[in-house]
């Protein structure tokens, strides 16, 4: 019993994270440290699958410093979803399971079985904090504490509708901060100093609007380009206003060895030192591309959302803490 | 004699190739059909024998995406042969430009990069049986610009779901090796230059597999490396005769093309040695330099763990160090071990990091987001005079009319 209801509140917790439930009381969060042992199962699986493609040279038989307990979270993705989904309405045990002597829980998958409802504990979902935009989420993987590092975001891509059509020679014109140039871009290009960003102008009235470090900078700057469009005498309006990419960067201050990385993470990874000097890993969940370099810094891009770029760094950071020379 | 297809009026496959006053004509003996008529001919063979074919039987519907695949598979044949790779990777090869071609995202490729995709799917092909190939080389066999092949390379890996396996350096080093021209006597090579191609071969993965300890590696091209080491463990063979011998004479010699970063990558080899040498006692008499050390580059190699070990200090180690240290304020610095100014041990150890970090481009770094930007909300009034700043004045939309006009 101890067993599954470990498991239980592991779940519950991505549960939580998705439905966004404040519910329960949060001092029955406890960090799992069991977790720490799921990983030989999962390596060699892994390896197997990987062996018919490459026979790595030197393959790392000591795993026990490499966290992979990332990798359940993807493969096993679906399984987890559909058992949450069928054991939402039974109620789960969070009172009475905190101990840890309990250490092989996901050994297997297949013993879930969701069992009778035992404790009648209501506000059964996981104790993280909600999702808020300007506070960097917990992370996933339990076995770790958060990394301490916060990503900084430096571009954010956004598009708007202005929902007229546009006059882009005159735009240019009677704008000073705009160029336009039809032979190489069919759309006007303005500057603004404040927040200091670009927008590219489209006859259609469409606009895209490039260059803010933060949501509301893009938002702010988005509205001012209408504005000044509204003044050149265009009926502007201010339509389906959308974040369509946020790149994030970051340094874990320490070199990580790229090649080792592209060897256990090869499903995600793509490194060709030829064509780009760092390793380009595509995060399925959140579905984020980050580029990874041997000095330690991070580039993370792809996300509509500012949480899916900390959620994939706290993803991340247990992974490339394994490759951590240990000298 | 009977021809192929059936009539497109009755649909009899009864179709006879007939001549009207000595013009052939293909007409079907059920209707009498004239299917065709002064047919075009598609082969001398079949001119001799007075055999025509149908235009609408010689080529099909998907004419253009069957020539593509017909050159394709041509050019993968072709580039098997010229890098006498093994028959099972021209097989899987050909597969996959059967795949490429056939995938929707590929039909509206231009044929320029439908030509570079045969080559791709060697070079996939050898990657994933760990036959070292570097895409220099494919590149210079297609006679292709890198940055395209680049291109065709990566959306085909997407595209086709491919998982490629990394670049094996061990192999690398003894098929770039197998072309330089030093192992045997020639009549432009001197005779102290000739070595024993196991020497150098051996010797030169030791070397790399060294640059790669010391994160040389990661990151960087393979081949300069690779010509690098392979001139260092040349030299270091026989160091009387060869020192006077630069790394530009000793590639025209060993005829393979000389690429630019290996003299850089030659400098931080023989900057790892000279720290190396720094460790071992009976060299510390000698006043090494980057000429001399090559001489002892065998014992190095043969004492490279050890020396690893003294010369430099573990990377956390230094942090720890340097975080007690007052470190630089830029949030740029990486992890306060950059300048190695707090390292232990009389100042001689650095860490062991790749070079990007132990030598840093300064850079400007923007400011982490201050508190006032975090407090925007992106609704706050916009004043009519800030958007004003942007507009042009009357007069100055004249004078830009009339500079507009001389241009």
């Amino acid at each position: 019993m101890d067993g599954s209801s470990l498991l239980e509140q592991y779940l519950e917790r991505c549960d939580g994270q998705f439905k966004d439930d404040l519910s329960t009381s949060p001092q029955l969060f406890t960090p799992m440290s069991p977790y720490d042992v799921d990983f030989p199962i999962q390596t060699t699986e892994d390896v197997l699958f990987r062996s018919q493609f490459n026979q790595p040279k030197e393959l790392p038989t000591d795993f026990s410093s490499v966290d992979l307990s990332f990798l359940p979270d993807i493969t096993q993705d679906n399984k987890e979803q559909n058992l949450l989904e069928d054991g939402h309405e039974m109620q789960k045990d969070l009172v009475g399971s905190t101990s840890n002597e309990d250490s092989s829980i996901l050994t297997d998958e297949s013993s879930l079985a969701y069992p009778d409802a035992t404790q009648a504990t209501p506000e059964a979902s996981g104790a993280c904090p909600p999702l808020t935009p300007m506070a960097p989420m917990t992370p996933v993987t339990p076995a770790s504490e958060s990394s301490g590092i916060v990503p900084q975001l430096q571009n954010i891509v956004s598009t708007v509708n202005l929902a007229c059509k546009l006059d882009l020679k005159n735009i240019a014109l009677r704008a000073r901060n705009a160029e336009y140039n039809p032979k190489r871009f069919a759309a006007v290009i303005m500057r603004i100093r404040e927040p200091r960003t670009t927008a590219l102008i489209f006859s259609s009235g469409k606009m895209v609007c490039t260059g803010a470090k933060s949501e509301e900078q893009s938002r702010l700057a988005a509205r001012k380009y209408a504005r000044v469009v509204q003044k050149l005498g265009f009926p502007a309006k201010f339509l389906d206003f959308k974040i369509q990419n946020m790149v994030g960067s970051c340094d874990v201050m320490f070199p990580i060895r790229l090649e080792g990385l592209v060897l256990t993470h090869q499903q995600f990874s793509s490194y060709e030192p030829e064509l780009f000097p760092g390793l380009i890993y595509r995060m399925v969940k959140p579905r984020i591309v980050l580029l990874i370099f041997v000095s330690g810094k991070v580039v993370l891009t792809g996300a509509k959302e500012r949480s899916e770029i900390y959620e994939a760094f706290e993803s991340i950071y247990p992974i490339l803490k394994g490759f951590k020379k240990a000298s | 004699m009977a021809a192929r297809g059936s009539c497109p009026a009755c649909g009899s496959a009864a179709l006879v190739e007939d001549s009207h006053y000595a013009q052939q004509q293909l007409v079907c003996a059920a209707c009498g059909c004239v299917l065709a008529e002064g047919l075009l001919t598609t082969t001398y063979a079949e001119e001799e024998h007075l055999r025509e074919v149908a235009y609408s039987q010689s080529t099909g519907q998907k004419e253009q995406l069957s020539r593509c695949l017909q050159r394709g598979i041509r050019r993968v044949q072709d580039l098997c042969k010229v890098l006498q790779l093994p028959t099972v990777f021209e097989e899987t090869a050909v597969s996959y430009v059967q795949r490429a071609l056939q995938h929707p995202s590929f039909h509206l490729v231009s044929l320029e990069k439908k030509e570079l995709l045969g080559g791709c799917c060697v070079f996939v092909t050898c990657r994933q049986h760990n036959w070292p190939l570097t895409m220099g080389t494919i590149c210079s066999l297609l006679y292709a610009k890198q940055e395209l092949f680049a291109s065709v390379y990566l959306s085909l890996q997407k595209e086709l779901e491919l998982s490629v396996p990394a670049l094996s350096l061990a192999d690398l080093v003894k098929t770039h090796l197998n072309s330089f021209r030093l192992f045997q006597h020639a009549a432009d090579i001197p005779a102290p230059f000739v070595e024993n191609k196991e020497k150098v071969v051996a010797r030169t993965m030791q070397i790399v597999e060294l640059a790669s300890e010391t994160w040389l590696v990661t990151g960087r091209h393979p081949v300069p490396i690779v010509t690098a080491a392979a001139f260092l463990s040349w030299q270091s063979l026989q160091p009387a005769a060869r020192l006077a011998c630069t790394l530009a004479r000793f590639c025209k010699l060993a005829g393979v093309d000389l690429p630019p970063p290996a003299h850089l990558r030659l400098k931080e080899l023989l900057e790892i040695l000279l720290r190396m040498a720094s460790q071992l006692a009976w060299l510390r008499v000698f006043n090494l330099d980057k000429k001399t050390v090559v001489k002892h580059i065998g014992d190095l190699l043969q004492h490279r763990i050890f020396l690893l070990k003294s010369a430099f200090c573990p990377e956390d180690e230094e942090e720890q160090q340097c975080a007690a240290a007052p470190g630089e304020a830029s949030p740029g610095s990486a992890g306060g071990a950059v300048q190695g100014g707090g390292c232990p041990s009389a100042g001689k150890r650095r860490p062991l990091l790749p070079p990007c970090l132990v030598n840093p481009r300064k850079r400007l770094r923007t400011a982490a987001p201050s508190a006032s930007d975090s407090a925007v909300t992106g609704e706050e009034p916009i004043s009519d005079g800030e958007i004003e700043q942007y507009l042009r004045g009357p007069e100055e939309i004249r004078a830009f009319r009339k500079a507009q006009a001389w241009l």
